[in-house]
């Protein structure tokens, strides 16, 4: 299997003020945000990190995305260094979150179009992808609105297609789903599972177990910055529900009964 | 440079195609001309009178020589007493009560009593008025500048307009411009950070210096675009503002070259202020502190201006320090004293600092604690 994404003791603290010290009855000066994250992801895998607020999914991700430094560690996308070749991996990767968003006074074809711009796509294939991607998420009907007037659902679906505007292989969501009607929450999950088909390969961050067991073949619990748990979805869900099993994980490594 | 283009693109169509932001271009232009309009014709108007108007005056021993010339401007009352009069000119009612000596019109001695109230336009221009009268009775036996036709004042009108507009283009450039600048800076950069639309910007292959020169390119052209509308604004407003001192023949006084140099200067000057206004606005977790962080530097910017005004500088090396060599050398323009080293050095300079402050701005988008930190 072919190693599209590999962790290596990737690290990230952040300071904490002296006001939170306090607060938190330390006088530890940094908080550890992830600590020392090692896996794998293989092509063609959507491999799902799973883990509570708070738990470093998304300052993972942020560093897997290039929009911050890891402080210790490495990372490497399709064999390039999120810390050397930023330029490499920004070119083979998209990421879609909450935090990323889209300036809502223009429409979804401009949008479309300055993206690609910047990806450097051809403008024959720019044409081709953004038909092709309109037509499955219903946005062709809609491509001359502007962003701000369009339904929280729809506006989704834009970022969406924007994040994967130059068809990467290497593609993180985070959180895809939230706040999404049950039916475009199905449109986009259906879209992930066609992806993989196309032998992308998938992060899929979440807390929402049932995309977990839906989606994924291999699953990262992550707790407090430190992966407590690697597996296949099946060997993983083996004795036990997924729920469950992160439960019992949760109850050991932080000593506390849910 | 495709990168840049493409940033570029997105700004304009981001600012032409919002209403508002087109607005506010325009909107300041339209303002100055107005309040300088309406200003000018206040400032003409004060303390004035028409000049159809007839100043109401009680005159004692009015001489028979004077009545002639007392006749057109005047229309002269008739008060019971002294007393009367001047308690109406104290009233307003009146303008002037004009006490003569005996005899004055035979003698042209003794003391002349005009009562007036110098609260009241017509009544203080009316005193100057018989002042005056009263005084060209007296025929000096000299004259000066006599001759009709003979330029007296050797002082050329182009040197002296030129000295005039010296004083104060410097300081206009900087301020329009820096008001141009503050317009567009703070949301530009800021508003995108606080929106988290400079993020989405930031994942994609785009290289940090390419993002911030098409900033800073498209921003310069904005802040242009206002300074120019401005420009206009106190353009067609100064033969008001002037009160004619100042009328259209001047723009042939100088030459294509002397544009061109304006022009240099000012596009120059408008990428040093914009990109130092931008480092503060990519510093700033939000567009109202980029407002915040801005008006230190503005308030500096202009009083470069200033400084312009009144140093007229000897040394050439002056013209090295960027904005205030700028402003020397529009000074020089004007005043038809520029050499090609002074302009070189202060157009140098400030593209110079421009770059280095646009290198600045590459080095805050890759930090995130710059970018990223709330």
């Amino acid at each position: 299997m072919e190693e599209i994404l590999k962790l290596e003791n990737l690290r990230k603290t952040f300071k904490i003020s002296r006001k939170q010290q306090r607060i938190n009855r330390t006088s530890d000066t940094v908080k550890v945000a992830v600590d020392n994250l090692s896996f794998t992801a293989y092509r063609g895998e959507i491999f799902g990190l799973l883990g509570p607020n708070g738990a470093g999914k998304t300052t993972t991700l942020r560093m897997l995305a290039t929009l911050i430094k890891p402080d210790g560690g490495n990372a490497y996308i399709s064999g390039h260094s999120i810390i050397s070749e930023e330029a490499e991996v920004r070119k083979n990767i998209g990421f879609l979150t909450s935090e990323l968003k889209l300036e809502d006074f223009f429409t979804p074809n401009y949008l479309f179009d300055f993206f690609s711009e910047l990806y450097d796509m051809e403008k024959s294939v720019r044409d081709a992808r953004k038909r092709e991607l309109f037509t499955k998420f219903g946005i062709d009907r809609f491509a001359e609105v502007k962003l701000a007037n369009l339904s929280t659902g729809m506006k989704q679906k834009v970022s969406l297609v924007i994040s994967i505007v130059h068809d990467p292989e290497f593609i993180i969501f985070d959180e895809p789903t939230n706040g999404l009607d049950v039916l475009t929450a199905k449109v986009v999950t259906d879209f992930l599972e066609e992806l993989k088909a196309q032998g992308k390969t998938i992060i899929l961050s979440t807390h929402i177990f049932s995309l977990v067991e839906k989606l994924c073949d291999r699953v990262g619990i992550i707790v407090d910055g430190r992966l407590i748990a690697l597996d296949t979805l099946e060997n993983i869900t083996k004795e036990n529900s997924l729920e469950n099993t992160f439960f019992d994980l949760y109850d050991k490594t932080c000593g506390e009964k849910l | 440079m495709r990168n840049v283009w493409t940033i570029i693109k997105k700004e304009f169509s981001r600012f032409f195609k919002d209403k508002r932001m087109v607005f506010t271009v325009i909107l300041p232009g339209l303002m100055i001309f107005l309040v300088y309009s309406l200003m000018g014709t206040v400032m003409e108007n004060v303390g004035k009178t028409d000049e159809d108007y007839k100043f109401t005056a009680y005159v004692t021993e009015m001489p028979e020589n004077l009545a002639a010339a007392f006749g057109n401007g005047f229309e002269l009352k008739e008060y019971s007493d002294a007393e009367a009069a001047k308690a109406d000119v104290e009233a307003g009612n009146l303008d002037l009560a004009i006490f003569f000596p005996e005899n004055f019109g035979q003698t042209l001695s003794g003391d002349v009593k005009i009562f007036y109230n110098s609260s009241k336009d017509n009544s203080n221009n009316g005193f100057i008025t018989v002042s005056g009268l009263l005084n060209s009775l007296i025929n000096p036996p000299f004259t000066i500048n006599a001759a009709d036709g003979v330029k007296f004042d050797l002082a050329g009108e182009k040197e002296w307009t030129g000295k005039m507009l010296a004083t104060f283009m410097p300081m206009l450039m900087f301020a329009l411009l820096a008001s141009g600048c503050v317009a567009v800076a703070p949301e530009a950069i800021a508003g995108e950070k606080e929106r988290g639309t400079m993020a989405t910007m930031l994942i994609t292959p785009i290289k940090r210096w390419q993002l911030a020169l098409g900033k800073i390119l498209s921003l310069a052209c904005f802040a242009l675009l206002s300074g120019l509308s401005s420009f206009i604004g106190v353009i067609l407003s100064l033969p008001k503002l002037m009160g004619g001192a100042i009328d259209g023949e001047v723009a042939t006084f100088y030459s294509a070259g002397d544009y061109f140099m304006v022009l240099g200067l000012i596009i120059s000057v408008v990428l040093v202020i914009i990109s130092a206004f931008s480092i503060m606005s990519t510093f700033a977790k939000s567009v109202k502190e980029a407002g915040t962080l801005i008006s230190p530097i503005m308030i500096i910017v202009i009083l470069l201006g200033v400084f312009a005004m009144f140093g007229s500088s000897t040394s050439t090396w002056l013209y090295v320090i960027p904005l205030m060599g700028s402003g020397l050398a529009m000074s020089a323009i004007m005043t038809f004293t520029i050499t090609p080293l002074a302009f070189v050095l202060a157009i140098a300079s400030n593209f110079v600092l421009a770059a280095l402050l646009i290198t600045a701005i590459s080095f805050m988008f890759k930090s995130e604690k710059i970018m990223f930190n709330r």
